[in-house]
């Protein structure tokens, strides 16, 4: 009984902090844009409103960084989420020349500084004519989401065990029949998760949309986000709720499908 | 396998075609997009929300005036203004138009990204401006501004005080009185002064009050002297002995004490002024008050903000983009932004019109201006700015003295000017760099031929499958990261560099050899190893800890687990600048718990490098976290529950059976995991920016990632970065390799 309360206790003790900042951003979402420079328990919560709300959606573009970055973001998971499985099915399945050399240029990919990657990958993107276009982010979201997805698909296809396509093999399907009939159905809640990481970057990415998208119209949330926080005077009120709007529907994805987390992150699982 | 079974039926329908829907669907979409017509001309300015609404309205009537052209404009965070046009106009792209402050000229004219404007404009018409609207720098015309302005002020609340202090002592004096705690809890609720006082850009004026100028007239750094030292005293004793201004304040803190009437005076440009306007403070403007000991007033920087073209542009586009460009810096044009937001008009026949003389803040702003002296467009700057914040810094958290921070802040800019203007020149190591290069590109090719015809060979059997199935994601790889990965090896043997921006060559090792032969490497790369290994310590202990907690028999278990989810779902950089408010000395929850539940006096947690490098910490613990929990919540789902029963009944303790049973099980699943934080800890840049502000206090909260953006992308120093870049990636894939060693989990 004691072990139970105090674990229940621990729990709520770490779930409150999990939470507290977000709580932070709903009063800067709902108050002016002053509330910042308050203490949260001088705040005046009778004098709370959704006037931010109203402002992003009726003033700003919000709206259409919206719909961009849900285009974006599908469209990105769905790309990340084929190739990562056709490689990883690969990898985890045959053993061919250079599989070694694929493995470990995995996990290599992920050691160089991320930022230093920009101004060439700006120059290929220059010289192929993707600037500016959301195909240009396409290619580079879905590619730079690979390395992790083929490892953990990977992780996923190692724990399928090896008669179903035996048995799918020995009813007359194709090699890829077999992946794409019998495999892929199998792997779903990895499918979802890898899918959920790849939505996941592209929706909160902002350093390669900046360099990569220069018109207004196609512009993602994150990069609409950041245009109320000017180098002077950021309207926090506004940044606040658009935040808020903007980690919902992630939140809520990610809620949603924590059921899966547990059993489809397979980026611990090892052979076996 | 069992309880995939139903899932899978059941997700095989929904997932597969609700998929392909998607897909067709959004392919649709994306390629809807790509029909532009028309003429079109790029506008990248850095302004604020009022003078946005300016720009675009003036846009809209270009395009009414001018059928078939379509003007895009386009706002940009100073920084990134600069470093999103930099690669653009390398790449060969980027806007027809920048709008910014004048101390953008000497860096983008140095690099050759902006064009020389003094054969479009005639000497008539160039006559019509003021002298400090029109920006040269080495003997051309790169900038002409729309307005002149931009320097610093004291603005006070008339409500609080009638009349503004005319010397500094005055100042001190009357903001102490206005310093006061109203309610009677032991804190402030009202302000003397505020301003955003960290940054050097409100504090140089100081310097010039106490006589001296921080920059020589060849434009060369002036700080070792008794003036600096002077004027740091000053800001010293404002924040540390006479308390009169906030001791955590940045320039939203100051802003919006002010809009809420609790700061009787405030620092702040011109550009404030629709701000305050906005927020209906009655305020007046004055002087930065005068110094008794020196008998002169304060300087502060005057500038201009203004049009410069890209270089790149084609012939008709770069017509279009001049017919633009002389339509807003039109009278017309300039009138509405002072309309709109009380701006200085830099044309001379505007000066004496009704709209600034009916003015009263532009009247009173005009002797203001006069008592200024004029911003220096050199790159320079950038080098001085750098040092001088901190030592000037480190002067406001009372670790280094005035006199020594002086002469350092001297010593280091000279020495950051010299590294920023080297140009290296190939010397022998060259040759070993292009050997090295040959033999791996001969190593890459050999295999790259065996591959394809491994592949060719494979023409039947299952490999060529295998081949096929990978071939997609390894061109992909290979386009967005191998490539650029090779050319930044390339750069780091190069010597390019704000000097040779458009023609560097490969020089040699030496950016490595100078890298590896500084000290300070060391101490970073000490403290990033200190930094991954606590952080990656940290999110096991909780991760595993609170997985094990949730995975006991417990009621509402799939609450706790979504709950404690929520800090890996939230994007990172929303998150990120929470947690940096909630660190606010005066006003975040962190120190209001400290001091209402533990009765802890105020942490300088923004301020103090120790703790602004532990709130770093925190934040970071806090992000990663969850993702540990998931992972040891996976893992412990596969560990047999009989094998824990069986023990159970042998009377074994819950604490061996962890380390008897749990751990040991564990340990294969959360290796990986933790091989994989350990990377991305050390290579996480965000949370170090975001939290502190881009390395403050004092550039004291670099781990290796951050200072290597801040040199390539603050000083130009692209070649270096590069090299440092290449060393991390060494050292980390060193550092895998041992952590790996053992088990080879990466196989």
């Amino acid at each position: 009984m004691i072990r139970k309360t105090s674990s229940l206790l621990v729990l709520f003790l770490f779930s409150f902090i999990a939470v507290f900042p977000i709580l932070y951003v709903v009063a800067m979402a709902t108050h002016d844009n002053s509330a910042f420079a308050q203490r949260l328990t001088d705040l005046d919560w009778m004098q709370a409103d959704l006037k931010n709300f109203k402002k992003l959606i009726l003033e700003t573009e919000f709206l259409i960084w919206l719909r961009n970055s849900v285009l974006i973001s599908i469209t990105v998971s769905m790309v990340g989420v084929s190739l990562s499985s056709m490689a990883g099915y690969a990898i985890a399945r045959y053993r061919f020349p250079g599989h070694k050399w694929i493995l470990r240029s995995l996990l290599t990919t992920q050691m160089f500084p991320a930022s230093m990657l920009m101004l060439p990958m700006f120059v290929v993107l220059t010289q192929l004519k993707l600037i500016n276009s959301f195909v240009g982010l396409l290619v580079v979201y879905s590619s730079s989401a690979l390395p992790f997805c083929i490892w953990q698909m990977k992780g996923f296809f190692e724990t399928v065990p090896k008669e179903l396509e035996e048995a799918a093999r020995l009813d007359g399907l194709s090699a890829f029949q077999t992946f794409y009939r019998v495999i892929l159905p199998v792997a779903s809640p990895a499918l979802v998760v890898t899918g959920l990481f790849t939505f996941m970057t592209s929706w909160s990415e902002y350093m390669i949309a900046a360099i990569v998208l220069q018109d207004p119209a196609l512009y993602t949330l994150p990069l609409g986000l950041k245009s109320f926080q000017a180098s002077i005077a950021t309207d926090w009120g506004l940044y606040a709720a658009a935040s808020l709007i903007i980690s919902t529907p992630i939140v809520a994805l990610f809620l949603a499908l924590s059921r899966f987390l547990v059993s489809g992150l397979t980026v611990g699982s090892v052979k076996g | 396998m069992k309880p995939f079974g139903c899932l899978s039926f059941w997700l095989r329908k929904k997932v597969l075609s609700a998929w392909e829907a998607v897909a067709v669907f959004s392919v649709i979409l994306m390629f809807t997009h790509s029909a532009f017509a028309e003429v079109r001309i790029q506008l990248w300015h850095s302004q604020m929300y009022a003078h946005r609404k300016v720009l675009a309205d003036l846009g809209r009537e270009f395009e009414t005036a001018n059928p078939g052209v379509k003007v895009d404009i386009l706002y940009r965070e100073t920084e990134e203004l600069r470093s999103a046009y930099q690669s653009a106009v390398m790449g060969g792209s980027g806007p027809d138009l920048i709008y910014g402050p004048s101390d953008q000229v000497g860096p983008m004219s140095t690099m050759g990204i902006i064009a020389p404007l003094e054969k479009i404009f005639t000497h008539e018409e160039l006559a019509e401006f003021h002298q400090l609207a029109l920006i040269n720098y080495r003997d051309h015309l790169y900038m002409i501004g729309d307005r002149i302005g931009n320097f610093l002020m004291l603005i006070y609340n008339k409500k609080l005080l009638k009349e503004p202090p005319k010397t500094v002592e005055e100042l001190t004096a009357t903001a102490k009185k206005l310093t006061v705690d109203i309610d009677g809890d032991g804190r402030t609720d009202q302000f003397g002064l505020a301003f955003n006082f960290t940054e050097p850009y409100f504090f140089v004026p100081w310097i010039g009050g106490f006589g001296e100028s921080f920059l020589s007239a060849d434009g060369h750094p002036n700080l070792a002297t008794k003036a600096t030292v002077d004027a740091f005293t000053l800001i010293r004793d404002w924040k540390l002995k006479d308390r009169i201004i906030p001791s955590e304040c940045d320039y939203e803190m100051a802003n919006s004490l002010f809009k809420q009437g609790r700061a009787a005076m405030v620092i702040n440009g011109d550009w404030s002024w629709g701000d305050y306007l906005e927020a209906k403070i009655d305020f007046g403007i004055a002087p930065l008050p005068q110094v008794k000991a020196t008998g002169r007033w304060p300087t502060p920087l005057v500038g201009t903000t203004g049009y410069s073209l890209n270089p790149n542009l084609e012939k008709d586009r770069r017509d279009t983009a001049i017919r633009f460009l002389r339509f807003m810096l039109s009278s017309h044009a300039q009138e509405k932004f002072t309309q709109a937001v009380s701006t200085f008009p830099s044309l001379l026949r505007l000066q004496d019109s009704e709209a600034v003389k009916s003015n009263p803040i532009l009247r009173d702003a005009v002797p203001i201006m006069a008592r200024g002296q004029q911003m220096s467009v050199a790159p320079e700057l950038r080098a001085v700015w750098d040092s001088l914040r901190r030592e000037y810094q480190s002067v406001l958290g009372g670790v280094t003295e005035p006199e020594e921070a002086s002469r350092r802040a001297q010593a280091d800019s000279l020495a950051q000017i010299d590294r920023m203007n080297e140009t290296l020149a190939p010397d022998g190591t060259r040759w070993i760099v292009l050997a090295v290069l040959i033999g791996l590109l001969g190593y890459l090719l050999f295999h790259s031929i065996k591959g394809i015809k491994a592949i060719r060979s494979a023409r039947t059997g299952s490999l060529k499958f295998a081949y096929l199935m990978t071939l997609p994601a390894v061109i992909a790889l290979f386009l967005v990261v191998v490539y650029p990965f090779v050319f930044n090896i390339l750069l780091s043997f190069s010597n390019f560099s704000l000097m040779t921006f458009r023609d560097w060559k490969i020089v040699g090792m030496q950016h490595y050899i100078s890298a590896v032969s500084d000290w300070s490497f060391y101490g970073l790369l000490l403290k990033t190893m200190i930094w991954t290994f606590t952080n990656v310590f940290m999110h096991m202990v909780l991760g595993v800890g609170l997985a094990l907690i949730i995975n006991q028999t417990l009621p509402a278990k799939p609450l706790w687990r979504t709950l404690l989810i929520v800090p890996w779902a939230v994007p990172q950089y929303i998150t990120a600048l929470t947690w940096r408010g909630m660190f606010n000395r005066e006003y975040g929850p962190i120190n209001q718990f400290l001091a209402d539940f533990l009765s802890l006096p105020p942490l300088d947690w923004l301020s103090d490098p120790l703790l602004a490098f532990t709130a770093c910490f925190i934040t970071n613990v806090w992000l990663g976290f969850p993702f540990m929990m998931v992972v040891a919540l996976g893992g412990l789902q596969t560990i047999p529950h009989d094998l824990h029963e069986a023990a159970r009944v042998d009377g074994v303790s819950a604490y061996r059976r962890f380390w008897l049973i749990t751990w040991p099980l564990l340990l294969p699943v959360l290796k990986p995991a933790a091989v994989l934080g350990c990377i991305w800890t050390f290579n996480s840049l965000g949370v170090i920016w975001l939290v502190s502000n881009g390395g403050e206090p004092a550039d004291q909260t670099h781990i290796l990632v951050t200072y290597i953006y801040r040199a390539a992308f603050n000083l130009y120093r692209y070649g270096h970065a590069a090299a440092l870049s290449v060393l991390t990636f060494l050292l980390l894939f060193l550092l895998a390799r041992v952590m790996t060693r053992k088990e080879e989990v990466i196989k």
